[in-house]
Order: C-alpha cells, then sequence, then structure tokens
C-alpha cells in the first residue's frame, strides 16, 4: 500500500446503518441535545410515502418542529430563506434532510441561515467562511448514488441573481447519516440502476484521482466490492432488503472516498452533459465510466487493475492474466450496464445515443458534443484527473461514449 | 459482511500525514475557529527537537501560542488543573497535544475542563457526563503514542473516561515527529495497534466501515513495522506505522471486541509496562481461541496482510491458516531482530508476584475474568501465581 508524501482525509460524519436505523434517530438527537427537528424533503419524496415512514419511526421519540416538502429539484435561495424562516418561528433545533443532492443542499444552506442569523448568504460562500459548529443536520438519503449525507459542499441557485453560490466546509457535513433499507426500497428499477452506477462511478473515479490515499482506497474497494455484488441484483429485485442495505452503505463509502480524493473526467464530462442536455447525472455517469477508466488507462493502468478482486473475486482475479486486469475492469462496468439495460427494457442507456427523454426524443444529439466538449474546459474536475484534457480529446471521449464504441487509446495525448 | 443487524460507526478526526503536515496548522485551526492555541506537551518525553519543530511551524501565520511541557508520566487531576488555570488566564481557545500516551491523556482531560467550564479539574470523574461537542482539539502524535490519543477514551492515575467527544479534531502525522529513538518502542506501538485492529476486525459485529480503517492499518503494519523496527532511518515506514497507530485509536473506539486492549490497559495500569508487550504476547493464544471458533474470520486477514495476489491464489480452504502463519512470521522477526528487548511472556518479563495478584484481582472483577485469567495463564503468567 503506497503512502502519499502528503495526504488529508476527513469523514466525521456518524453513519448509522439498519433495517431499522430510522427508529435510532431521537436517540441520535437527544444525544445532540435536540428535540424539535424541521423536517426537508421534496415532493417526489413526500408522494413516495418516504416521509411518512421517517415521521412513523420518529414518532413519540421527538416533537417534530414543521415538515417542508417544497424543496425544488434545483436548490433556490427563496425556498432557503423561506426555510430558515419556518425553522425560527416552530423554535426549531435541528435539521433533518430526508432526499436527494438538492434535498441535502437545500438544507444546508437552511442550516447556515439558521446557525449563523445570516442575512445575506453569500458572505459565507467559497472555502474556508465557515467554521464554526451549525446546528444538528441528520442526513437521510433516498438513493443509493449521490454520497451527499457525507459531502462537505452545497450548491445554492440564486434564480434572480442568476448566481450559483458554492459552499464548501467540514461545518457542512451532516452530524449523522442514517442509512435505513426502507428509503430506497421503491425506487423503480431505472432510478436504482443509474444511481447505483453514480455510485460506482464516485468509488472508481475516488481510486484512479490524483488526491487518493490509502483511507479512500480502501472505501472505494469495499464501495466497488458492495455495489458490484449488489447493483443488478436489487435492480432486478427492488425488495431485496440486504441488497438495497447494502448499496445504501456502498454509496455512502463511495461518498467518502470521492469527497476525499475527488473526482476526474467522468464527472468533468457528465457535468458539461447535463449542463448541455439536461441529462440526468447517473445516466452520463454510467455512460462515461468506462471511458474514463480507458482514458486513463496509460496513465494508472495498475491502480485500475486492483479493482478487479473486490469487483470479481478471486477466481476471476487468479484467472487473468495481469496485464489484462486493467481491462478486464472496464469490460466488467460495460457488462453492468449491459445487463441494467436488459434488466430495466432498455431505458438504463449505455451510450449517449440512446439517452431518450419521457417523449422518446434523443436527448444528446450527435452535433451537441462539441458544445460539451468545450463545455467541460470550464468544470473544476479535470483538476484531479491522472491524464491532462483538452477539447479535441474530450470530444474524443464523447464520440466514443455516444457511438458505444471503445476508446480508440492511441488517439490520447499522452502527457 | 452481514449488515443484517445495523451498525453504527463514527470517526471525528481528519488525519493530515505527511512532509511539512505541521506547517499547515495555522490554516487547520482557523478552520476550527481556533486563533491562540495551548500546546501541552512534555520536554522529556515528547523531546526539545519535536517541540521547537512545532513552534517553527507556525512560521510568520502571526498566531500566540501558549506552551505548557510539564507534564510527567505521574501527571493527575491536579496538573490538568493547574493547566486549565492557564488555559483560562492565558484565553487560549483550542489545545494541541504533542506527544503520547499520559501527555494526550491530560490534554484530553484539560479540554473537557475548559470546554466544560468546570471551576476546578480536580473535581472531574469518570461520572462527568460528557454531552457536548468540546473544544478545537488537535491531537500531534510523536513516537512516543500508544493508539489510545486518537480514541475515544482518557486515563488518568486509575481514573478512566469515555467519550466520543473526548476525541480529536484532527491529528497530524510528521514524519519529523514520528520516528523514534529504539525499535522497541516501535514494536511495542505496532504490536498494541495491530492486536487491537486485528481483535475488531475479525468479530463477527465488524462494519465496512470500520473495516476500510482496519484494512489500512493492518497492511501498513504488516509492510512496514518490521522496516520501521530495524530501520529506522526510513522515515517513510515509520510514518506509515504512524498512520496506522493513530487509525487504530479510531478502530478501538468502534467495537466492543477488546479482549486484547483491556489485557493490554491492565497490565499498563498495575506493572506500568506498554500495552503492546502484553497484546503482543497474548497475540498468539487469542488467534487460536478464535480460530477454533470461526475460521473464515481469520481467512479473511490474509487480504490485508498476504496481499491480493497472494490471497487470490489460495484455495479458499487454506486461507485461515496461512494468514494465522503470516502473522507468526510477521511477529516472530520483530521479536528476533529485537534480541529479547521485548519480553514473549510473563515469566520473561519478570513481573513480580505481587503485582501479578493485582492485576489478576482486576481480572477476575471482568464479565469474562475466566477467559482473560486462561490467556493470562497461556502466556506464563500461571507460572508466576503457581
Amino acid at each position: 500500500m503506497i503512502l502519499p508524501d502528503y495526504y488529508e482525509f476527513c469523514c466525521r460524519v456518524k453513519i448509522v446503518a439498519g433495517h431499522d436505523a430510522l427508529e435510532k434517530i431521537p436517540a441520535l438527537l437527544a444525544e445532540m441535545g435536540s428535540k424539535k427537528p424541521l423536517i426537508i424533503t421534496d415532493k417526489g419524496v413526500a408522494a413516495a410515502g418516504l416521509v411518512d415512514i421517517v415521521v412513523n419511526a420518529l414518532k413519540d421519540g421527538v416533537t417534530i418542529g414543521g415538515i417542508a416538502d417544497n424543496v425544488p429539484p434545483d436548490s433556490d435561495l427563496k425556498v432557503v430563506n423561506q426555510l430558515a424562516g419556518l425553522y425560527r418561528d416552530n423554535a426549531c433545533d435541528a435539521i433533518i434532510a430526508v432526499g436527494g443532492g438538492s434535498v441535502m443542499d437545500t438544507a444546508k444552506g437552511v442550516n447556515i441561515v439558521v446557525s449563523e442569523n445570516a442575512t445575506d448568504l453569500m458572505a459565507f460562500s467559497g472555502a474556508g467562511a465557515l467554521n464554526r459548529r451549525l446546528k444538528p443536520l441528520v442526513a437521510i438519503p433516498t438513493t443509493a448514488g449521490t454520497g451527499s449525507e457525507v459531502t462537505l459542499v452545497a450548491v445554492i441557485k440564486d434564480h434572480e441573481k442568476h448566481q450559483k453560490m458554492l459552499f464548501t466546509s467540514y461545518v457542512l457535513l451532516p452530524n449523522v447519516s442514517i442509512l435505513d433499507s426502507r428509503m430506497t426500497m421503491t425506487m423503480p428499477p431505472f432510478i436504482t440502476a443509474m444511481t447505483g452506477m453514480d455510485a460506482l462511478s464516485h468509488a472508481v473515479e475516488g481510486y484512479y484521482c490524483l488526491q487518493k490515499n490509502p483511507l479512500s482506497d480502501a472505501h472505494s474497494l469495499a464501495a466497488v466490492n458492495m455495489i458490484h455484488q449488489y447493483l443488478s441484483t436489487v435492480t432486478q429485485n427492488p425488495s431485496d432488503k440486504e441488497g438495497r442495505l447494502a448499496m445504501a452503505v456502498g454509496a455512502c463509502l463511495a461518498g467518502i472516498s470521492f469527497s476525499n480524493s475527488m473526482v476526474g473526467i467522468v464527472h468533468n464530462l457528465g457535468h458539461a452533459t447535463g449542463a448541455v442536455c439536461g441529462v440526468p447525472h447517473g445516466i452520463c455517469m454510467a455512460v462515461l465510466l468506462p471511458y474514463g477508466l480507458e482514458y486513463n488507462m496509460h496513465k494508472c493502468g495498475d491502480t485500475i487493475a486492483e479493482l478487479l478482486l473486490p469487483m470479481a473475486g478471486e477466481e476471476v482475479y487468479r484467472t487473468t492474466p495481469k496485464a489484462e486486469r486493467a481491462d478486464k475492469v472496464v469490460s466488467l462496468i460495460r457488462q453492468m450496464n449491459q445487463d441494467l439495460n436488459a434488466i430495466t427494457g432498455g431505458r438504463h442507456a449505455r451510450y449517449f445515443s440512446e439517452v431518450k427523454d419521457r417523449d422518446g426524443k434523443q436527448m444528446v444529439p450527435r452535433d451537441v458534443l462539441p458544445a460539451i466538449a468545450k463545455a467541460a474546459l470550464l468544470d473544476g474536475a479535470t483538476i484531479y484527473n491522472p491524464e491532462d484534457q483538452d477539447y479535441e480529446e474530450n470530444l474524443l471521449v464523447l464520440e466514443a461514449a455516444w457511438e458505444g464504441k471503445p476508446l480508440d487509446r492511441s488517439k490520447i495525448k499522452k502527457g | 459482511m452481514d449488515l443484517t443487524n445495523g451498525f453504527a460507526f463514527t470517526c471525528p478526526f481528519k488525519t493530515n500525514s505527511g512532509n511539512k503536515a505541521l506547517e499547515n496548522l495555522p490554516v487547520e485551526l482557523a478552520g476550527l475557529n481556533a486563533f491562540k492555541p495551548l500546546i501541552i506537551t512534555s520536554r522529556p518525553l515528547a523531546g526539545c527537537r519535536a517541540i521547537s519543530t512545532l513552534k517553527n511551524a507556525f512560521g510568520d501565520s502571526g498566531m500566540t501560542l501558549g506552551i505548557f511541557d510539564g507534564v510527567t508520566e505521574t501527571a493527575d487531576l491536579s496538573v490538568v488543573e493547574q493547566i486549565r488555570d492557564i488555559f483560562v488566564k492565558g484565553q487560549y481557545d483550542s489545545i494541541i497535544a504533542l506527544g503520547g500516551g499520559v501527555v494526550v491523556d491530560v490534554a484530553k482531560i484539560v479540554n473537557l475542563a475548559v470546554s466544560q467550564k468546570v471551576a476546578d479539574a480536580r473535581q472531574l470523574s469518570p461520572a462527568t457526563a460528557i454531552r457536548d461537542p468540546l473544544g478545537p482539539f488537535i491531537v500531534i502524535p510523536t513516537a512516543a503514542a500508544t493508539g489510545m490519543e486518537t480514541s475515544k477514551y482518557a486515563f488518568l492515575q486509575g481514573k478512566s473516561f469515555v467519550s466520543v467527544h473526548l476525541m480529536p479534531d484532527l491529528v497530524i502525522l510528521d514524519p519529523r515527529l514520528t520516528r523514534a529513538k529504539d525499535g522497541k518502542a516501535v514494536a511495542e506501538a505496532g504490536f498494541a495497534a495491530f492486536g487491537r485492529i486485528l481483535e475488531a476486525d475479525i468479530a463477527p459485529d465488524r462494519n465496512p466501515l470500520m473495516h476500510a480503517y482496519a484494512f489500512t492499518a493492518l497492511r501498513f503494519l504488516r509492510e512496514n513495522l518490521a522496516d520501521a523496527v530495524n530501520k529506522r532511518c526510513n522515515k517513510k515506514a515509520s510514518l506509515a506505522v504512524a498512520n496506522a497507530v493513530a487509525m487504530s485509536g479510531c478502530v478501538i473506539s468502534n467495537t466492543d471486541q477488546n479482549v486484547l486492549h483491556r489485557l493490554g490497559q491492565v497490565f499498563q495500569k498495575i506493572v506500568h509496562v506498554h500495552p503492546g508487550m502484553i497484546i503482543g504476547m497474548c497475540l498468539h493464544p487469542f488467534l487460536d481461541d478464535c480460530m477454533k471458533k470461526d475460521s473464515s474470520l481469520i481467512a479473511s486477514l490474509l487480504l490485508p496482510l498476504g496481499g491480493d495476489d497472494k490471497y487470490a491464489a489460495m484455495p479458499e480452504a487454506g486461507r485461515a491458516g496461512e494468514a494465522l502463519r503470516d502473522i507468526y512470521e510477521f511477529s516472530y522477526e520483530i521479536y528476533r531482530s529485537l534480541k529479547g528487548k521485548i519480553p514473549r511472556t510473563i515469566t520473561e518479563a519478570g513481573i513480580q508476584q505481587y503485582l501479578m495478584n493485582d492485576v489478576m484481582d482486576i481480572i477476575n472483577q471482568e464479565p469474562d475474568g475466566a477467559y482473560l485469567r486462561t490467556m493470562i495463564d497461556r502466556v506464563g503468567g500461571g507460572s508466576i501465581k503457581a
């Protein structure tokens, strides 16, 4: 195991996992001196009955200070301020966030406002502006993918001023994350597949990106093992309780890894594709992951090869010649996409050309690839990718990912 | 790994490890909203050089530092009170502990006293409730670290404090400070960490989060402990061991499986020997017992200890035996290279009868006292008693 000349690793979040983890929240809140939490969620999560499960689990243990289910898909400063008002009016003393990325972002934004008594959230944006403990925040993810229950960033949009505020601080880490199998049990196969591939992309990119370290590596290896083992089975059998819990834990491990080692080309091109074409993040990750590995293969093939054992087990590892192990990892990930495509009746896209919206319209027309390649140059995720990227190379990867053909590695400028 | 029964895991400290790690201290303190730290250390135990390296790391940051360097092996709550008074009068806002063992125990209890604003630290007791997070607290272990520095435990003169809030916010591992003067100290710290982690990692209730720390630490120890003991100029090996020792504090704070740990603590308390000495002795009989109970858990150790190729090449039925062989070879190599500096039995350690009686009195009060006694008997404790 390589000890880098220098590394930092941090995940201060308490992780509580289980089939009945939600029932532990009252005691966890009491430990933090809280007894009146505000529940923040969105309409989709509430409609799926997940908030009812949470409320039922909290029952007599705490007084619920309010339930706000109006978090929009894109975080909004107005909603943050409105929920902060609700928190104050109802004399709440903690926040429980139930949902995905935008719910977590909103909850973190509300927490800044109520803890710092902020009138102008902008004053706390950037890195280093927040250094005092905030109010207790309990995160309950409802997908097994984003890892936002263990990340230290929040993005809040000011739609009036057309500004995007980024907050980065260890104090934004939730105090507790609750991984409960009931929260993902009703997730449809198509969503299960893409969020699971999002988690896999965190684990894999976390393993090869430049800020990797021994602890992030160990989290990645465990995550890769669990996600590869369970993603197809839970997509096939949504009510598989053990599989759901394993996926929640795997996604959390992956989140811890990438928030320490950062992410690279897969996220870089994925963010750009999402911004230009509105493709869901998980789909972008699923499609791009094999290409990210191929793109970086000449720089860190040995590192990628180390993923084979946790992914495929000792039999496959032993029977695959050393020089072919990294390629085998790529082909196994392609196979996962293939399997998920079959299980979801074709809804899980393998290539960008297959991504369709609700009306069956192609979401990534081939002629927008240059725009995506260009947009990606402005995204920060390139910094931590092992191999440098430029416009032509971005386009090369995007073209291959659009067609579903392996990357022609001879065309990569080796830096 | 069986997740059916659920689990909870927490590691509140951040790890900064490597070259010039100390130089980030001003930034790290600011991130904890701290600008005037009090350094708690010991001139004889940490060494003047380590103290000046730490002071120099603040360079031209403009931060005001306080230093209390008078912690001794026999420090008690009156020393804690003395430091509390300095902290309050000097209006410090954070604590940096430099050293290992008692230095950090004292610092943890000072942090408790100043954070909970007690009027007199001598009134603190293990019954003191520790509900809220304490003030900013950074631990900088030296080679004197025992592994408990990063844990939720603090021991002082027979008093034992336990709370997750006692754990540091940050641990800094800097190669300038983690190199030991003698191989014995490294081996003892390494054995202590190895035993504590190994026991937690072969427990049926282990969880994937704790396992990530255990896996990393076990592999670091297996790959580096012998070099750190024998080639003390090898800074990288010492730093890898220091990393593993720091991780062991996180692991021991997240497990109830602590037979080896408790044995080490009892002997440390009564006989004043390093817990690593006893943990090293008891490792083999303990593993023999585990092997009889469930060899599949021992088998899983072959992956962190033997590496990917060795693990994958070994048929499943042979993995537990190979893991045990690996551990025996690993510990034998270290004992052999130290040429008797670390005793392998209680008889060799020459522990006197009256001390063993005191040890046994404590052991007998433990719920699993009968089992712990058999363990002591098997490492030569029985012969002394006879």
